[in-house]
């Protein structure tokens, strides 16, 4: 049957640390063809997830694992802080 | 219409537990926020775990729990992870691109998790960058019941009894991450350091030896050869991708067609072909079949999800995974003579996962349900079944279209878990139970309309197990009438 070799382990493959041209096209590939916030909305999202202590390596959410700079574009996300979503304008940051 | 044979008084041995093992790897948000959030979190936990996935994996009867990695293991010093929380060493995890890891989650924080879980410790010790020194006292510290320095200080950390440890691994993918070590080298490292693995008092340890990356032969020739008498396993590891592609994409997690269903299926069944070549190769050197085949890593893997950091490897799980596990575990069931324990990767939030969280919110996978589907199967006696599949067919290529396993547990009820590979045919399936009476068969599927049906927060029960209507008994036969791409579990009483 197939030969096939797995040549790597986990953890030589990936890193969690992203450069700014890896993260821009990360998050040109996951908005594509989705339907995103008006540039206020996103400014305010992110200034809020900026603040967050959930924010990891400056680009990630620890609730959820994902890119923030992709979570708070896309219209259909929502804040994924514990109890308390953040993005809600009424809830405390 | 498959025709089938299954002596129900004729068994093969028992399936093992320990088939039905996790893994719990410090990678991504396995254990932080998907297993651990600490005692101050807002998310209700009990000591710190967090209480709905808790609950959830209980309710699967985890018979081991493989820990701290994976490559972890092999940058991961105990000492780093006992004691006070506030003064415990603050590391960089250099195989996670810096990952800060605050070892809030040490070696007590784990074997309570085992308590919690009702499940037995499997630990990963550090071959690659630790010592022999480092490894014999973080199992004098675990398990030595007396007076020691170790055993004191475990004292000192709030435990008085040690604790049983009853798995441990020495090294881990020694081949890759844990020190890119020819064979040859590691066999001679795997003789000096499991040596200062030692039983004390009452604990006694089975050892497992890093085995092969996949269809690496010469590494099981090899560590046989020269230490197949010191090690209880050897581990395997294999990882299904539904491209085969290491380099490029492994592709997507939930948008995928017919195509890479298919080579997903005919890549799972892989697994059979290397425990068939390896074991041959252990039975040369261990004809009794006493050292176990232990496949502690195994499991989808894809392109994380879009929109994740790449480093978590976050991804989702859909029906196909559902037929993962399913084939896998049949798989496992068949040869269990020579596979005594397999641990999928991981139990949360990476790559095969039970579940799946997102800040207080948690999903059940469909790999959850087919691990809850089986766990009849856990020490049952393993029954033989005859049949021809018929064949799937997808451009030039094919593979059997069933694949199944049978067991008889301690009750004399007999289970058949049955999957249907095909994208899109049914299978009617007549199977001759001798030696049984068959009076009742009740069943449960997991299906969906869609090929990747999956769950998510704002879906969670879009693929559940649901009561399978597709089986009879008629004149002592029982008639099965399988949808595509499923997964059933029959019983018959």
């Amino acid at each position: 049957m197939m030969e096939q070799r797995q040549n790597h382990c986990k953890g030589c493959m990936e890193s969690v640390q992203i450069s700014s041209e890896k993260l821009e096209r990360l998050v040109e590939i996951a908005t594509r063809g989705r339907e995103s916030v008006p540039d206020e909305e996103y400014a305010r999202r992110m200034e809020q997830c900026q603040q967050c202590p959930g924010l990891q390596y400056g680009t990630t959410c620890r609730y959820c694992g994902c890119l923030i700079a992709v979570r708070a574009r896309l219209q259909d996300s929502v804040c994924p802080f514990p109890l308390v979503p953040k993005w809600d304008s009424s809830a405390a940051i | 219409m498959i025709k089938m044979h299954i002596n129900t008084q004729q068994t093969h041995g028992t399936i093992s537990r320990y088939l039905y093992g996790q893994f719990a790897e410090h990678l991504g948000r396995c254990i932080y926020e998907g297993i651990w959030v600490g005692e101050d979190s807002p998310i209700p936990n009990t000591e710190g775990y967090r209480n709905d996935v808790l609950k959830a994996l209980q309710n699967l009867n985890i018979p081991v729990l493989r820990w701290p990695g994976g490559c972890f293991a092999d940058e991961y010093h105990w000492m780093d992870g006992i004691g006070p929380k506030s003064k415990r060493a603050r590391m960089i995890n250099n195989h996670w691109g810096g990952v800060e890891e605050n070892n809030h989650f040490g070696t007590h924080e784990f074997l309570r998790l085992c308590e919690l879980l009702q499940t037995e410790p499997y630990i990963s010790g550090n071959v690659g960058s630790g010592t022999v020194r480092e490894m014999q006292q973080w199992v004098e510290y675990m398990t030595l019941d007396g007076e020691s320095p170790m055993a004191g200080l475990r004292k000192e950390n709030g435990r008085e009894e040690p604790w049983k440890l009853p798995f441990f691994g020495v090294g881990n993918e020694n081949w890759g991450c844990g020190g890119n070590m020819r064979p040859e080298y590691y066999a001679d490292l795997y003789r000096h350091y499991s040596t200062y693995v030692r039983n004390y008092g009452g604990n006694r340890i089975y050892k497992i030896a890093c085995g092969p990356n996949t269809a690496d032969y010469h590494w099981t020739e090899v560590l046989m050869r020269e230490a197949a008498g010191l090690m209880d396993g050897l581990s395997l590891h294999y990882y299904t991708l539904p491209t085969g592609d290491w380099s490029g994409s492994k592709g997507s997690a939930t948008e995928y067609g017919v195509d890479a269903w298919f080579s997903t299926m005919k890549n799972t069944l892989y697994m059979e072909e290397l425990i068939v070549k390896h074991s041959k190769i252990m039975d040369k050197y261990d004809p009794e079949g006493r050292v176990g085949l232990i496949i502690d890593e195994w499991g989808g893997w894809y392109d994380v999800e879009p929109g994740t950091n790449p480093g978590f490897l976050y991804q989702q799980n859909t029906l196909r995974d559902a037929l993962i596990a399913g084939i896998n575990l049949n798989i496992f069931h068949n040869y269990s003579q020579r596979v005594k324990m397999a641990n999928i990767a991981q139990v949360v939030n990476v790559l095969q996962a039970m579940v799946l969280t997102e800040g207080d919110q948690m999903l059940l996978t469909p790999t959850y349900h087919v691990f809850h589907m089986y766990k009849v199967h856990q020490d049952a006696e393993l029954l033989n079944v005859s049949f021809d599949s018929p064949m799937y067919k997808h451009g030039a290529e094919m593979i059997p279209q069933i694949n199944m396993s049978a067991s008889v547990d301690a009750n004399g009820a007999i289970h058949l878990s049955v999957c249907n590979l095909h994208h899109a045919e049914s299978a009617s399936i007549r199977c001759l139970l001798e030696g049984a009476e068959g009076k009742q068969v009740t069943g449960t599927i997991l299906a969906h309309s869609s090929l990747n049906a999956h769950n998510t927060f704002q879906q969670p029960n879009e693929v559940v197990p649901v009561t399978f209507t597709g089986a009879k008994l008629e004149e002592g036969e029982l008639i099965v009438e399988l949808p595509p791409a499923s997964v059933v579990v029959l019983e018959l009483k």
